[in-house]
């Protein structure tokens, strides 16, 4: 068995659909691709794929990860040809490589977040990431299974950089600490806004202090 | 253009609104005769639907042609559409329906017809197709409740009748060579009516007796046939290489081959048993390769076998091996639709379920016997007991049982026969040995509110009133005791519409329009279904519900459809209405030949 992670990139159409139908189409794709894929063992076998982290419903993303197992070595240039001829619209592989570490979904702590704005609302953007980096402490309510309590998110948040009409977030993201993206931007723009809005550019993981992309 | 990202995330599963699934066909505009095939129903059931596959890759093989497709989109997007003056758009190039050519509805079930108007009006189009002018694209429906027009007559510019491969050419070749040539929709429509399944009801009048019955109908117009010949396709050859592979889950994602068309069963309830005659079957090669090219096509992990009656497929047996020995190797799976317990069946289900024993299905329609010969299913209790003994045999202990209420002549006996049926088929299981029942047994029982059709020997009774259903479903219930059975039934006053619809006369129509306009859509999803505003409808437009359902028909009146040539012989299905008044069953096809009228006999079925 060989593990391979696969980046990839999300756009147009396939931003509409759920977790698990992106899940099965990319399955679908796979099995299409005639590459060595290995199932899972039990009365309904399936492919062995997982992602690093669910994307939100109508968000594109630049680099994304997945994990995959094959039952035999293949030449990784080769693989990702065949699995970009059957991937639908909006999926692009930009790479495939063999892996032995853990899996992307466990090691995922970070995600970059883009945020497209208007160029009239950046001076009030760039005050808001300020402050909002300054801050020790930044409550916020939220929704837990106890109900609604204020939560503290200052510590999910590493870092905001603006430049131009584009900010971009480095937000917890992962099993562990997570940020819904969402919360941060409508905090950053002092308003709502909408996940098609946003573009999550890569994800981390982190060795020692560093963020480096999985 | 497809709706922006923004008003996409305000609806629910908006992956049904994008397009950009496996396989779509994406053409350029220019020099194109532009398609729209739409079904009125949601995203999900009508990307399930293997005659949508198949018709649209069908007429996308012409290069003079795009075919695409729109939905009826889910409530909170039709809600959508209309607050932001989006017209309904074709999925493929997210053209508004309107700037297309032609409009091709598919009427699967008569519950969808509010649907086909919403479609019409969200496209920004007037729903009568005397109140559209010659900008509007032309308006076209087919599907198996096309076999009765007239109730949808009204806003439907051609109704094309019979096998789409049929003459579906012929059409959309004059279309072109009226498109390059000009001049007007009726131009148009006058050359198609000549072609074997065109129904153009503007060209066509019916005149009515005092007592509310058809005095007359005919063509209004010399040139035009009094009569209209079905589409009829002698030989299955055409099958897709690609099937339409949806992004978001449809109700099934699987491919779907077509064993056969029409049945050599001949059940007196049953359209499509009558509609599709004669039987007509795809070779085992000719199956097995294509079911090989579209699982590599799409990637799907199911493969399932369509047919009224499956394992009548004369090649059954070779084609299940022969399928297993393709399916097996690429992990897919293989289901097949439960009709008949018989041998031949329960050893191919033994062969697909190697590992994992499901539920088994079995429709015996009717409680007592007497019903079943009623109905001609050629079907005794022995034969379902023995077959229920098998599977129980082989590990099943799921059964579930189909069954119909409101047959015609049916007794209150024959009612609770159906819950007497269901008893002994649990006393079978325990009479087992204790080794060979170790989980517990589930007989799940439903019935189906029987709904008469046209072109069935039922084509002339009475349909059962909404309470009398509800009573007999109340009966059916009393007479279960036994706590492994279920017990679901549907819903009487759903049927009592579909009823109207599907032997309704012209007159109905403005009752259709009324319940549309009063907000009845999705009439066949029991969440949305309004039977108040039917009711209303029917008041509004002067239609009387009970004169097209609870009225029997005399032999000799005119029946909406009588004008169309569907194959079988109205003689013939007068004389199994007959035999069915008298308890007689009628062999299948293959044991001796009915004399339905086909082909004048010579089917070589």
């Amino acid at each position: 068995m060989f593990k391979v992670r696969i980046r990839f990139s999300k756009d147009g159409a396939l931003r509409f659909i759920g977790h698990l139908d992106f899940l099965r189409v990319f399955q679908q794709a796979l099995r299409r691709s005639e590459l060595p894929v290995a199932y899972s063992q039990g009365f309904n076998p399936h492919i062995q794929l997982s992602f690093a982290l669910p994307l939100p419903l109508g968000m594109a993303s630049a680099n994304d990860y997945a994990d995959l197992t094959l039952k035999e070595s293949v030449n990784m240039e080769n693989a990702k040809k065949l699995l970009q001829n059957q991937a639908p619209l909006g999926l692009t592989i930009k790479k495939m490589w063999e892996t032995e570490g853990r899996n992307a979904a466990s090691i995922t702590a970070a995600a970059d977040y883009e945020l497209k704005c208007d160029e009239s609302e950046m001076p009030s953007i760039r005050e808001a990431a300020k402050n909002l980096l300054a801050a020790n402490v930044y409550m916020i309510p939220k929704k837990t299974k106890g109900g609604i309590k204020d939560t503290d998110i200052r510590p999910d948040i590493m870092s905001i950089e603006t430049s131009g009409n584009t900010a971009v977030m480095r937000l917890a993201a992962g099993s562990g600490r997570f940020l819904n993206p969402l919360t941060a931007a409508a905090i950053l723009l002092g308003r709502e806004t909408a996940a098609c809005e946003i573009i999550r550019l890569e994800l981390y993981e982190k060795i020692g202090e560093a963020f480096v992309p999985i | 253009m497809h709706l922006s990202d923004k008003l996409l995330l305000r609806v629910e599963k908006p992956g049904r609104y994008v397009g950009g699934e496996i396989n779509a066909v994406i053409k350029d505009r220019e020099n194109k005769t532009r398609f729209g095939f739409c079904f009125p129903d949601v995203y999900e059931v009508g990307m399930s639907h293997l005659g949508l596959q198949m018709l649209y890759f069908f007429i996308n093989r012409r290069d003079d042609v795009w075919c695409e497709r729109a939905f009826m989109p889910w409530p909170d997007m039709a809600a959508v559409l209309r607050e932001t003056n989006t017209p309904l758009y074709a999925l493929e190039s997210g053209d508004g329906l309107k700037e297309l050519d032609i409009l091709g509805f598919t009427l699967q079930y008569e519950m969808c017809y509010t649907n086909v108007l919403a479609m019409l009006e969200l496209s920004g189009m007037a729903l009568r197709s005397a109140q559209r002018d010659e900008n509007d694209p032309i308006v076209c429906a087919g599907g198996p409740c096309a076999t009765n027009p007239e109730p949808m007559a009204e806003f439907i510019d051609f109704f094309y009748i019979g096998d789409g491969e049929a003459t579906l050419d012929a059409v959309l070749d004059a279309y072109r060579d009226h498109k390059s040539r000009g001049g007007t929709k009726t131009d148009f429509l006058k050359v198609i009516a000549g072609i074997d399944g065109i129904y153009v009801p503007a060209f066509y009048d019916a005149a009515y007796n005092h007592d509310g019955t058809i005095a007359d109908f005919g063509s209004n117009s010399p040139e035009i046939k009094n009569r209209v010949k079905r589409a009829f396709l002698p030989q299955l050859e055409y099958f897709p290489d690609r099937f339409l592979v949806p992004l978001v889950e449809a109700v099934h994602n699987r491919v779907t081959m077509e064993l056969a068309r029409g049945c050599v069963r001949g059940c007196r309830f049953c359209q499509a048993g009558f509609i599709y005659r004669p039987i007509r079957e795809r070779g085992v090669d000719h199956l097995v390769t294509q079911a090989k090219t579209l699982l590599e096509a799409t990637g799907h992990e199911e493969v399932s076998l369509l047919a009224l009656s499956a394992c009548d497929h004369s090649g059954f047996g070779e084609l299940v091996d022969k399928l297993l020995a393709v399916t097996e190797p690429m992990k897919v799976s293989l289901s097949l639709p439960s009709t008949r317990l018989d041998a031949a069946f329960l050893s191919a289900v033994e062969k697909t379920q190697r590992v994992r024993k499901s539920s088994i299905t079995v429709a015996p329609e009717a409680g007592s016997q007497r019903m079943r010969d009623t109905i001609n299913k050629n079907l005794t209790e022995g034969d379902i007991l023995a077959g229920v003994t098998q599977a129980f045999d082989a590990g099943f202990n799921k059964i579930k049982l189909y069954f119909m209420a409101g047959l015609p002549g049916e007794t209150e006996e024959d009612v609770t026969a159906i819950g007497a049926l269901a008893e002994t088929i649990v006393d079978v299981y325990y009479k087992m040995p204790y080794e060979k029942r170790k989980k517990p047994v589930s007989v799940s029982v439903s019935t189906a509110c029987f709904v008469p059709k046209a072109f069935t020997p039922f084509q002339w009774v009475a349909q059962a009133a909404p309470d009398s259903f509800e009573s007999q479903q109340r009966e059916v219930k009393a007479s279960i005791r036994k706590k492994q059975i279920t017990y679901r039934y549907h819903d009487a006053k759903t049927a009592y519409i579909e009823g109207v619809l599907a032997r309704g006369d012209r007159r109905v129509g403005a009752a259709i329009e009324a319940a549309y306009l009063a907000g009845a859509t999705f009439d066949g999803w029991s969440e949305h279904f309004n039977y108040d505003i039917w009711l209303a409808a029917f008041e509004a437009a002067g239609v009387n519900p009970d004169f097209h359902t609870r009225r029997g028909r005399g032999e000799h009146e005119i029946l909406p459809w009588d004008f169309i040539d569907m194959g079988v012989s109205k003689r013939f299905l007068r004389n199994e209405y007959e035999k069915a008044m008298r308890g007689e069953s009628t062999p299948d096809c293959r044991t001796r030949c009915a004399g339905c009228g086909i082909e004048g006999g010579a089917c070589h079925v």
